[in-house]
């Protein structure tokens, strides 16, 4: 395996044993999605609209990939920067562009199963039954659907310190699933606010996802929006990331700790 | 042999400069170091070891100057595993193994060391299966040692690598470095304890704002700071003919006379002490006391020019 390879699969364990991202990305979703399509999801189902359990599953699952991606880009990153991982990449024969691709393909990666597992216990639990070409298209729409988010999470990663990047990347991730939403469907918002939720990347993973599942061909402006956002997120990710660089080139480094001092004594070799 | 890129030094370095907006951190340094030694780069803060050592490896570029790794680019000796590096304030991937990380080196360099070889000769076989999370903070710091070993570099560089360790990681620190030392490698590393120098190191230099002020055996850095002293006690009734005048006297520089006890600084201690054992004295408890390496240290680093004295 190349090394960048290696990076990539070190990037993705270390992710799946983390408990906080099985926690939060995993079965949080697949937790909602039995409480959501208990309460919602069993009244009849009129012409022409989803039924609940299918929309709860659509939202669940984006809702998943989203802190999937979210937590294993921004928080980390941050982290990475803070502990000195990421000054000791800059002195291993690795460049700097596959060190942030593997972050973001392994931030993609670990939102597969948030996806998968939501629309298996739909399945299991609530008797979910789809065409095959729509989950084939639904799986993969809501998964490519996320880059955004990794794209936000990197910007969020490189932008600010080790304290903030957790709590600022779930407050951004709770607010753009409950404007977009993924708990509330916006057909049920007041006006502006549904309005509101148009704009949003979160709002038009989603309804990628619910177009396939009502059996229609994924809307244009759902793939407008994307990517749309992808491109001014992935342009504020590479701002945040060359920061450091534009302000090193004008200041010497932190200067070490301590004088210089001959060693405490006791040594006794 | 003007250009360092045909130099086959380990690292050379020719006319080196590098500003940061208005401080001159690194000024015109010359060093080339050969193969297979141990060098240490001594200086207080700010004396331009870090900027000097970020030169070599790539991380920053000179103003002016060369900067060549076994006669390479830094970049390009870095992409081969000709040189590699443990930084100062460098951390490690969280959430991984040990031994998962140390592998990641393995296969990011070209001709690297087996992990377990790496494992060994850091010390580290116990602890493989452990995430970096858990280890001590001598664990850890040689397990960036590892990370640097398992490339199997010919030049190894390393930034204050015991800073905020214990005298037991220090120890265990050092003794997994002569392991790779002994192996015919070439080590910089840059520190300001003195007694790792002096127990580690083949050559010292000695920088002091932005430059060389010394650069020799860590003995002969040492002598620079004025000598030895040499002290006896006179045992017998006599006294000197004539009050141990000044300096001359016993191939001395400086010559005190307290109670019984005599003590004589010098720049050779041996010729010293021949000419006391000529002497018509009868003396006794004869000691010996090199220049200690804080002294010359302080001394060096304390002369160094100011900025723009140049």
């Amino acid at each position: 395996m190349s090394g960048t390879g290696y990076y990539l699969r070190l990037e993705c364990v270390r992710m799946l044993r983390d408990p906080r991202y099985l926690a939060l990305a995993v079965l949080a979703p697949i937790g909602f999605y039995l409480l959501f399509s208990s309460i919602f999801g069993g009244g009849p189902v009129p012409p022409g609209q989803l039924g609940g359990t299918v929309e709860i599953m659509v939202a669940m699952a984006a809702y998943g990939a989203i802190w999937g991606v979210l937590s294993a880009t921004g928080p980390r990153i941050s982290q990475e920067r803070a502990s000195g991982w990421v000054e000791q990449l800059r002195a291993l024969p690795l460049n700097a562009r596959p060190v942030v691709l593997s972050k973001l393909a392994a931030g993609m990666l670990v939102a597969l199963p948030a996806i998968l597992l939501v629309c298996l216990t739909a399945v299991l639990a609530r008797g979910v039954r789809l065409d095959a070409w729509q989950w084939a298209a639904l799986v993969p729409l809501v998964w490519l659907g996320s880059l955004p988010f990794a794209l936000l999470g990197t910007a969020v990663g490189y932008a600010v310190g080790a304290e903030t990047a957790f709590p600022l990347s779930y407050a951004l991730y709770l607010a753009m699933s409950a404007l977009g939403g993924l708990w509330v469907p916006p057909a049920r918002l007041s006006a502006p606010l549904r309005q509101a939720a148009y704009l949003l990347p979160s709002y038009r993973l989603a309804d990628l996802g619910w177009s396939v599942a009502a059996g229609h061909a994924p809307g244009w402006a759902d793939a407008a929006v994307l990517a749309g956002w992808t491109l001014l997120l992935g342009a504020l990710a590479a701002l945040a990331y060359h920061r450091p660089r534009l302000r090193r080139a004008a200041r010497p480094p932190a200067p070490a700790h301590g004088r210089v001092r001959p060693a405490t004594g006791g040594d006794t070799r | 042999m003007d250009t360092v890129s045909r130099s086959t030094a380990a690292v050379a370095l020719r006319g080196v400069h590098k500003h940061y907006g208005p401080v001159h951190a690194v000024r015109g340094i010359d060093l080339d170091i050969p193969g297979g030694r141990t060098v240490a780069l001594l200086g207080p803060n700010g004396a331009g070891k870090s900027t000097t050592v970020g030169m070599l490896l790539g991380l920053t570029a000179p103003d002016a100057g060369e900067v060549a790794v076994g006669g390479l680019p830094p970049r390009t000796a870095v992409a081969r595993g000709r040189i590699a590096a443990m930084l100062q304030d460098s951390g490690v991937m969280p959430g991984v193994t040990v031994a998962e990380l140390v592998g990641l080196g393995h296969r990011l360099y070209p001709e690297p060391l087996p992990v377990a070889g790496a494992l060994e000769l850091a010390g580290l076989t116990a602890v493989a299966r452990r995430r970096v999370d858990q280890l001590s903070g001598g664990q850890l710091q040689r397990l960036k040692f590892a990370l640097v070993a398992v490339g199997n570099p010919d030049t190894m560089v390393l930034d204050e690598p015991t800073r905020a360790l214990d005298v037991q990681g220090r120890r265990e620190f050092w003794t997994a470095m002569r392991g790779y030392a002994a192996t015919g490698r070439t080590i910089v590393f840059a520190t300001h304890y003195l007694d790792e120098v002096e127990q580690n190191a083949d050559r010292v230099v000695v920088m002091a704002r932005g430059g060389i002020v010394a650069d020799g055996t860590p003995g002969s850095v040492r002598a620079l700071a004025g000598g030895a002293t040499v002290r006896v006690r006179l045992a017998g009734p006599d006294r000197p003919p004539a009050p141990p005048g000044g300096a001359g006297w016993l191939g001395a520089s400086s010559v005190r006379l307290r109670g019984d006890e005599v003590t004589l600084r010098t720049t050779d201690a041996d010729a010293t002490v021949r000419a006391l054992v000529a002497a018509p004295l009868d003396w006794c408890d004869l000691s010996v006391t090199p220049p200690s390496l804080d002294d010359s240290f302080l001394h060096l680093t304390a002369a160094a020019p100011e900025e723009g004295s140049r």
